[in-house]
């Protein structure tokens, strides 16, 4: 399988000699290439960045996600189960990340409320109809 | 393209990515309701009109219809109206919001191009999920879980792309950034801390050296 073979590859140029997981997962190349075309571009790259970087900054992002949730992992599985707050105990230390994520978590909340309200008037107009 | 999901909620699940203190989020849900989803314009990059507001939310409105289709699984209730968007962004601060529009008002297209992609992009949360679910190896990843990783592992890339910027400064290069200056970038923000270390398996590498 050449994607496996790429995946194993690029996971071990990400710097792990043992990987955690059975490497069960083939990781194909490109998963978020074209959001992080747009991304790149957003936050300053050029129009067009360069294919090399992008695969780059992809291994970069996987290996980031995949150490803070192995951290978060340690950390969570004292208390049970993985939960959000294990993630945001990871990125207490950085300001922006994590005033950005609280944003986040208390949209979703918004949003879910404004969700329910929203079907319990549907309901009542269904009743009245 | 794929345009079965409503424009508003599409605006609505872009909305839910941003900042709720943005004025463009206003605009855009004030130019998606003149707007019907047309068009099949998937890629930002390939329009040319994406300077002019309007038009260029009804692209916001088609790239985000196009996520909403891959994050089917996760956005069950996703049949929303008009009025939860124009209640959502009640949390903005007026003065906040009257500073941005200034700002916004004065950019150009150029600048303009570049603030719409990164407002609009991401990484998409099924593509995220997938990735926690073989690192975690369980198959319970809540939803606040994965977009919250989504909105941490968009900062990185931020931080990334930015610090390498400041790299390409530095040596005095231009053009678009090459891998040299993400690793020079990448080893920076390693010195600061921002980059969690992998403990064990450093281990386990001397452990192996070791045998020979």
């Amino acid at each position: 399988m050449s994607n496996a073979a790429a995946g194993s590859s690029s996971k071990s140029k990400a710097g792990s000699s043992q990987p955690y997981e059975t490497t069960s997962f083939k990781r194909k190349r490109g998963v978020f290439q074209k959001d992080l075309q747009h991304m790149m571009y957003g936050f300053g790259d050029d129009a067009n960045p360069l294919p090399e970087t992008v695969a780059l900054v992809e291994d970069i992002v996987v290996e980031y996600v995949t150490d803070l949730a192995h951290k978060a992992q340690e950390i969570g599985s004292k208390r049970g189960k993985l939960s959000v707050e294990d993630f945001l105990y990871q990125i207490r230390k950085d300001f922006p990340k994590l005033n950005r994520c609280t944003e986040l978590l208390s949209m979703q909340e918004e949003l879910k409320q404004a969700r329910k309200a929203f079907e319990v008037d549907e309901e009542k107009l269904a009743s009245i109809e | 393209m794929k345009q079965s999901k409503d424009p508003f909620e599409a605006a609505l699940e872009e909305q839910e990515e941003s900042p709720p203190e943005s004025p463009i989020g206003q605009e855009e849900l004030e130019g998606t309701q003149s707007h019907t989803a047309g068009g099949g314009l998937e890629d930002e990059f390939e329009t040319s009109n994406a300077a002019a507001v309007p038009g260029g939310s009804n692209v916001k409105a088609n790239v985000a219809v196009a996520k909403n289709k891959e994050d089917d699984e996760e956005e069950e209730e996703e049949n929303m109206d008009v009025d939860l968007a124009s209640k959502l962004p009640s949390s903005a601060d007026p003065s906040k919001m009257e500073k941005m529009q200034s700002i916004l008002s004065q950019f150009t297209e150029d600048q303009m191009n570049r603030y719409e992609s990164f407002r609009r992009s991401a990484l998409q949360k099924a593509n995220m999920r997938r990735l926690l679910v073989s690192i975690t190896g369980s198959q319970k990843i809540s939803l606040p879980m994965t977009i919250t990783v989504c909105g941490i592992a968009k900062m990185f890339v931020g931080e990334l792309v930015e610090t390498a910027r400041m790299v390409m400064t530095e040596r005095r290069e231009s053009g678009p950034i090459r891998p040299c200056h993400i690793r020079e970038a990448y080893r920076r923000l390693k010195l600061e801390g921002k980059v969690p270390k992998r403990s064990v398996p450093r281990l386990f590498r001397y452990l192996i050296l070791s045998f020979d």
